[in-house]
């Protein structure tokens, strides 16, 4: 134990292992052999790749699936981070705007999918509303086009982009806000030169998990986009039926990873970068890459210093006051966010007390009858407690691998970080019908296939990344050298990590548990190819729901999806949260 | 509070389906070489339900295998893989009919034995139904769906697929079925611009998409899948669309205001077929023949509206009833059978008619 714990200590790196040793032998085998299918080994040759990019309308499909990534990214981004930032400093209402934020993403998507269908509707409730009101004669066409995949898309990707920066947000010291003015800065200066530089980190790991997920799309762009509103996946997924021939499917999900790659190491996955002082390397960048600008911006600043240092001395002693009108215009648009992200939701729940045969809404009549088909019918009982049970372990085992993996890479050279954080995040950046067909053949070769082990398995590589997304976000902010005094004051390691870093970085733990958590309880294509069918999971009964016959019993189980977990996510704020509230305190005061 | 009054047989349904899962995680493939025991293949839903009355229970208790019924939707990747790694959760399959023949050309289908069944049923059933891979114990159709709200009686309605196309004459929402997995639109334009139906195949591809162009603006929306159309039907979010016949009789049974035209419909089947190497590949023939039995397909047609192929089964199905089948002999000369051996066939690029349909479409979306 003692030797193992000195390796580590001498080399980080080693903590990584149990993380690639899982996906190098559910995910890296299989994926290598893909590759060499792709290239047809074995006589190799490009002939995939150049049957691939021969056809336009593959090439034009692969642009418009960056195209629509990157602008529902944009708009994640821009929605997002005001909401986040208004969540951090929200105080004691924060526990409750991030149970708020989570809610949706309860819901199975592809129900929230068949929501926005009700609101956008022709016979929607936007467009009855518009009509009543006499604004317009005839429907909006506000469905099935390229603004419905978005604002389906962003609707399910939003709490992924909330989540990471909330939690680099948090840990951001307000002191350091507050000296910033105390020195004469006002808000907006103080914010954009000490808050904005230090919550790049979070803002970086939430656009890249947004990005890379939105790459995989297929079924929220099938259901509310238009004929031309195709992504990638879709055609592989096409591909996968109407061919046998594996080949072509692996060289257009290469040629999507490749591409995901090479915007990712532009956009820089050095997702924990800089530590101890993470503003001081940003504003360098930012004031080298816009000199102009901000030579500029100094000299009108210059002009105004006589002024500013008078209103400055006055101010000093009048404390932190927030204006009435921004705090107004905060909660206008908090609530506009909150809006847009519950409404689906509550529609789902309203449909799912409807008494009729099909989903309706508003339902003409209320029941309880879809309650008592979900209760009375053991195979949906029996899907649900299985996909309970998969999730907690899928976050339990993903959790302890991934904050392992995430401490090494946090701790080695920037270069391999980037590399080695850029392999962990191929399962959830490849198209995730190809993880399917890729896990499916690794688990096969281990004899896993149809075993709540191989479900498992499959599962965790998926959620280990999203584990080591968000850990790693929060260990960036995170100041060595509070560890080295904990160490000088005689700490071994493991005194360090339980009483110094583990506080620390809870909330980033416990927010990446909670990503493995519904990553797992709502993965359906991964798990259909693993489970060879032999082991229900709720998202696939779900699935066969959907695809069938749509009754409302789904849209009963996205209610009772939506309204438990927020009992147990109360239980949660009134044991972890409290009791961070009071370290943190106590942690702060001494300094 | 519901919920924790029901912790109690939630524990109890959960506790058994974990105990089975284990068992059948532990020892699958000792349980499946004993030789007690199917796992058949079926869609869900209300399809799922009629199947397993019609088929599942009585086939059981005549000859005491245990059945576990699956309900999914295999592709043809998921069985190539199955076989491939000699991971066979699936005893017998159900496939859409172009799926059959190029999973047989690669050896992934056990074939049926025909030998076995009963001449006097065997005579009942038609060539189509009887392909050496697979068997075809229903047929069902594409038909045109309207609304009749939208198309009321006394005024006139669209009845043919060139009817559909013309939006001057018969305006409305429309819907048809998306092109991206190989089956499509594709007959349904070819009759618009005239084809008659006896002349459909082989099909003229530049004809098909020559005539999409002109619907393409019309259409609201390119479906995916069966319940889709119908949510939009049902919602009144489309006034006429392309829709599979029991999909939409099951609306209708449910006081939607919906008709189906039965004017050039396309029939199509589905296969039983078993995939090569099954552990259980004597019961799989037993339950295949089993399908084909005339009394089960009646009584499975009659709980849902899907049309037996045995022509003997029309005997004992209510004359009310069989008129909503597909195949019901009144509607022979209004309807059309799709011939998947053209979809498979190969051209001299290596391609299939049915992979080149795919690309064109990827192309023509995209325009």
């Amino acid at each position: 134990m003692k030797t193992i714990q000195k390796r580590i200590r001498s080399m980080p790196i080693l903590l990584t292992v149990p993380a690639f040793g899982l996906l190098f032998a559910v995910f890296g085998i299989p994926m290598i052999l893909l590759f060499l299918t792709s290239v047809n080994a074995p006589s190799f040759s490009l002939a995939n790749y150049e049957g691939f990019f021969a056809q336009r309308s593959y090439v034009l499909i692969l642009f418009q699936t960056f195209k629509i990534s990157l602008v529902a990214t944009a708009f994640c981004l821009i929605i997002g981070y005001p909401t986040a930032y208004l969540i951090a400093i929200a105080g004691r209402a924060r526990p409750l705007l991030m149970v708020l934020v989570f809610l949706p993403w309860l819901t199975s998507a592809l129900v929230r999918t068949y929501a926005w269908t009700v609101v956008l509707g022709d016979n929607g409730l936007i467009n009855n509303f518009l009509l009543n009101v006499g604004l317009i004669d005839t429907p909006l066409s506000l469905i099935y086009n390229r603004f419905a995949v978005y604002v389906g898309m962003v609707h399910i990707m939003l709490p992924m982009m909330i989540l990471p920066m909330v939690s680099v947000m948090v840990n951001i010291d307000s002191s350091l806000m507050a000296a910033a003015r105390s020195m004469g800065a006002r808000h907006l200066t103080a914010f954009l030169r000490v808050f904005l530089p230090l919550s790049i980190p979070g803002v970086r790991s939430g656009c890249i998990l947004v990005f890379v997920v939105c790459l995989g799309f297929y079924v929220t762009p099938q259901a509310l986009g238009g004929l031309g509103d195709t992504m990638l996946s879709t055609l592989i997924n096409s591909q996968l039926t109407t061919t046998l021939d594996m080949a072509p499917t692996a060289a257009a999900a290469f040629v999507l990873l490749a591409m995901a790659l090479v915007v990712l190491s532009m956009a820089g996955v050095n997702l924990a970068s800089a530590h101890g002082q993470p503003g001081a390397t940003e504003q360098k960048v930012r004031a080298s890459r816009f000199p102009l600008f901000s030579n500029l911006a100094r000299y009108i600043n210059e002009l105004g210093v006589s002024r500013r240092a008078k209103r400055w001395a006055g101010k000093l002693y009048q404390g932190q006051r927030v204006t009435p009108w921004s705090q107004i215009i905060g909660a206008g648009f908090l609530t506009i966010v909150m809006i847009y992200l519950l409404a689906p939701g509550l529609i789902v729940i309203a449909i799912s007390f409807s008494a009729g045969e099909f989903l309706e809404f508003p339902p003409r009549e209320l029941s309880l009858r879809w309650y008592y088909s979900f209760f009375n019918d053991p195979s949906w009982i029996g899907a649900l407690w299985n996909s309970f049970q998969f999730a907690v372990i899928v976050s339990a085992v993903s959790t302890i691998v991934g904050t392992m993996a995430a401490f090494g890479l946090s701790r080695c050279s920037t270069r391999l970080r980037s590399s080695l954080t850029m392999t962990i995040l191929t399962p959830i950046t490849f198209p995730v019908i190809v993880v399917g067909v890729a896990v499916y053949l690794g688990l096969a070769r281990l004899g896993l296939v149809g075993t709540s082990t191989g479900i498992i398995l499959g599962q965790a590589i998926g959620a280990i990344g999203y584990v080591v997304v968000v850990v790693l976000a929060t260990l960036s902010g995170f100041d060595r050298r509070l560890e080295q005094a904990a160490m000088s004051m005689r700490a071994g390691p493991t005194q360090t990590f339980m009483r110094v870093t583990l506080p620390l970085i809870r909330s980033g733990i416990i927010g990446g548990a909670l990503f493995a958590f519904l990553a797992s309880f709502d993965e359906v294509i991964i798990t259909s190819f693993v489970s060879g069918y032999a082991i229900p999971t709720l998202p696939l009964k779900m699935l066969e729901n959907l695809k069938q016959q749509v009754d409302p019993t789904i849209a009963a189980v996205g209610a009772l999806l939506t309204l438990l977990p927020v009992v147990w996510l109360v239980a949660l704020y009134f044991t972890l949260w409290r009791t961070r509230g009071t370290l943190q305190k106590t942690t702060v005061n001494p300094a | 509070m519901s919920f924790l009054i029901n912790r109690r047989r939630f524990m109890q349904a959960t506790s058994s389906a974990m105990v089975a899962g284990a068992l059948s995680s532990a020892s699958g493939r000792a349980l499946a070489a004993s030789a007690g025991e199917l796992r058949v293949n079926f869609s869900g839903g209300n399809a799922g339900d009629a199947f397993n009355e019609a088929f599942l229970k009585p086939f059981e208790a005549e000859t005491g295998i245990k059945v576990t019924f699956i309900k999914a939707d295999f592709t043809s990747t998921q069985i190539s893989m199955m076989v491939d790694t000699k991971n066979i959760s699936a005893d017998v399959v159900m496939l859409g009919q172009t799926y059959v023949d190029p999973l047989a050309a690669k050896g992934y289908l056990e074939e049926i034995q025909y030998s076995n069944w009963q001449k006097e049923e065997l005579e009942a059933l038609p060539d189509y139904a009887k392909q050496p891979n697979g068997f075809a114990s229903y047929v069902y159709s594409a038909n045109m769906v309207y609304n009749t709200k939208k198309f009321p009686a006394d005024k006139p309605r669209p009845t043919s697929w060139a009817e559909f196309w013309d939006v001057e004459k018969f305006p409305g929402v429309r819907a048809l079925v998306t092109g991206e997995r190989g089956g499509g639109p594709w007959e349904e334009a070819l009759l618009a611009d005239g084809v008659p139906m006896g002349k459909l195949y082989p099909m003229d591809i530049d004809r098909v998409f020559a005539s999409l162009d002109k619907i393409k603006p019309h259409i609201r929306k390119w479906w995916t899948t069966a319940s889709e159309v119908l949510q939009i039907m049902r919602d009144n979010a489309a006034d006429i669309v392309q829709s599979y016949d029991g999909r939409a009789l099951s609306l209708i049974d449910e006081g939607a205001p919906i008709e189906i035209n039965r004017n050039e419909a396309m029939l199509m089947t589905d296969y039983w077929c078993i995939p090569k190497g099954s552990p259980n590949s004597e019961n799989a023939q037993k339950f295949v023949e089993f399908t084909g039995r005339a009394d089960r397909q009646a009584a499975f047609a009659q709980l849902f509206a899907l049309s037996p192929t045995n022509e003997h089964a029309f005997k004992t199905i209510p004359d009310n009833l069989a008129r909503k089948l597909a195949s019901h002999p009144d509607y022979a000369s209004s309807s059309f059978a799709l011939q998947s051996k053209w979809y498979n066939e190969i051209g001299p690029d290596g391609k299939s008619n049915k992979e080149r349909l795919v690309q064109r479409w990827n192309e023509w979306i995209l325009q």
